[in-house]
């Protein structure tokens, strides 16, 4: 995926990206950094379609982003959505077959090769014992699961993810993390995600992008991209780097930059 | 599951029970025995009386209730809000009022009457639709504006109604009152009515779709626009027919779908079916105890409805935890 200049501002006319150029990676995982309003989410809902760009092309698959018709685009590239919500008698299977609606015609039933996909989603996300159970009735962690496997069902080569993590305790956090990075390796997904952990980006990522008020500071192989200096710039903290042989690179916080 | 079907077993067998008392109960009255006797077997003046007289009358308050009910389904998945409903956003009124005009302009078009209800009705919801409108549908706010609405239309409507012209006042869209229904009254509502609940039910997956969120839907490729488009049409056409043949039903739209979702679930592929049939229960049940209970007085079915409605809705919603759309 190709990003050429992109800009973008909603109908109040604050541009929200000033510019973004960098190419997405195919079957790594690609992880956009960056404070809050920084325009990390924005920058997400453009490569997927959601928002169209005031500026600049997107060339996904050797063909620009503004050619490709809905279902068509649905059938190549899946979100996972910050804070989705669904009906209250929604059960996690139900859910799932929304995956397929991209494959769907009006007026006939599911195909053999739907209920394949569904099963294989849930087995993927660990829910199929969960299948008929009431989405509401899940914990956070089992919910991102469910909205995880919708995408999976969309058999999408390319998988967006918006801060999976948020709002979940530290273990779901993992365990989201965990099947991202397995969806990566074992079935080649090529996956893009919104992160607000800076060591959890580094440590489950390929490559890193970070933004700063609508543009894009610093893109590269994660090793490389995270420096003191940049974190200094980008969140105004000061930071220790440190190195782990098990995971690597990995900073510890101390405090904030004071003004001089 | 059980109570779906426990629930959908009862409405089918106490509308035909409810169709035969209508029919048998009134200023003539007669055993049920009699009365199929008389339709198949054997001719009877008191039968022909009630096949002219009380038979379209019964056929009306079903299809009108019917429509209102499955109309008022439809609204609610469009709009996401729990208080859609033809009579209380503006569809019914603007239907009314539309038809009122073009037939005191031109009298001799009475035939035509619901093509005005309909083109009224849908002037009515796309002017509601396009206030209301910033970006993203706000439910609260289409309720607002489709309740101004409703008043603007109602009041207009009052205004010529009680303008002194004849014809206007025989047509009393206002209040319904389901008496001298004809059978070409029945055969309109059942060809225009017949084909929106058909439709209706061949696109209930839309319905269902339209329960998720629109950026859910649109990431998979779902066109939403389209899919409320097609559905508020549906919902208007029925709302709208309705209105010119029967006049103003408030509350059917709104009472019928809240207590189906407590007894079949939300899913639109038995609920619209189960409003149809319980919102045609409900109307003749009001139309019958109303040219009844304090005869030869007829109280109209449409407030009938209501007394019998306001109660049940907060005894339902009392019952039930949730409210759909929170």
């Amino acid at each position: 995926m190709e990003i050429n200049n992109i800009r973008f501002s909603y109908q109040d006319k604050v541009e929200r990206l000033k510019g973004v150029s960098t190419t997405i990676e195919k079957g790594k995982i690609t992880t956009i950094l960056g404070p809050n309003g920084s325009g990390k989410s924005t920058l997400l809902s453009v490569l997927s379609k959601l928002n169209q760009p005031t500026h600049g092309e997107i060339i996904f698959n050797g063909k620009s982003l503004v050619q490709y018709k809905a279902k068509e685009l649905a059938k190549n590239l899946s979100i996972v959505q910050q804070t989705s919500v669904a009906p209250e008698d929604m059960t996690v299977e139900k859910l799932v077959y929304y995956g397929r609606l991209p494959y769907q015609q009006m007026f006939k039933m599911p195909s053999e090769q739907d209920e394949e996909k569904v099963n294989w989603a849930l087995a993927k996300t660990g829910l199929t014992d969960k299948k008929d159970a009431l989405l509401s009735s899940l914990s956070g962690g089992q919910q991102q699961r469910a909205w995880i496997a919708l995408a999976l069902a969309q058999e999408t080569p390319y998988l967006f993810l918006d801060e999976p993590t948020a709002n979940l305790d530290i273990f779901y956090q993992y365990e989201i993390l965990a099947l991202v990075k397995e969806l990566c390796e074992t079935d080649g997904l090529t996956i893009v995600m919104v992160l607000h952990d800076i060591n959890q980006s580094m440590q489950y990522s390929d490559r890193l992008m970070v933004m700063k008020e609508g543009k894009l500071i610093a893109h590269g192989p994660s090793e490389e991209v995270i420096t003191k200096e940049l974190l200094q710039e980008v969140y105004g903290i000061q930071v220790m780097m440190k190195e782990d042989a098990g995971i690597g690179k990995y900073i510890v916080p101390v405090g904030p930059v004071h003004a001089k | 599951m059980l109570k779906k079907t426990i629930s959908f077993i009862a409405i089918c067998i106490a509308l035909p029970f409810m169709i035969l008392y209508a029919a048998t109960t009134g200023s003539i009255e007669m055993s049920m025995l009699e009365l199929v006797k008389g339709l198949f077997f054997e001719s009877n003046d008191q039968v022909a009386v009630i096949k002219d007289l009380r038979f379209p009358r019964i056929l009306v308050a079903l299809l009108a209730g019917a429509t209102l009910a499955v109309s008022g389904v439809l609204l609610q998945a469009v709009m996401k809000n729990p208080l859609a409903e033809p009579g209380i956003i503006g569809v019914s009124a603007g239907a009314g009022f539309f038809t009122m005009v073009m037939l005191s302009l031109f009298p001799t078009l009475f035939f035509y009457s619901p093509f005005f209800a309909i083109l009224g009705g849908t002037l009515s919801f796309l002017l509601v639709y396009l206030f209301s409108w910033r970006s993203g549908l706000n439910p609260l706010r289409m309720i607002l504006i489709g309740v101004a609405m409703n008043a603007l239309f109602t009041g207009l409507g009052q205004v010529l109604s009680s303008s002194g012209n004849a014809l206007l006042s025989s047509i009393s869209i206002q209040t319904s009152t389901l008496s001298m229904k004809t059978w070409d009254d029945v055969e309109t509502l059942a060809i225009y009515g017949g084909i929106g609940l058909v439709l209706a039910m061949l696109f209930y997956t839309y319905c269902n779709h339209l329960g998720m969120q629109d950026k859910t839907l649109r990431s998979l490729g779902f066109n939403v626009n389209r899919a409320r488009l097609v559905i508020s049409l549906i919902a208007v056409l029925l709302a709208s027919v309705t209105t010119a043949i029967a006049g103003m039903f408030t509350f059917v739209g709104l009472l019928i779908p809240h207590i189906g979702r407590a007894l079949v679930g939300t899913d639109h592929k038995y609920l619209i079916p189960f409003s149809a049939l319980l919102g045609a229960f409900l109307i003749l049940l009001a139309d019958t105890i109303g040219r009844t209970i304090l005869a030869p007085i007829e109280i109209p079915a449409s407030i009938i409805v209501v007394i019998i409605g306001g109660p049940f809705l907060i005894f339902v919603l009392r019952r039930s935890e949730r409210i759909y759309g929170n």
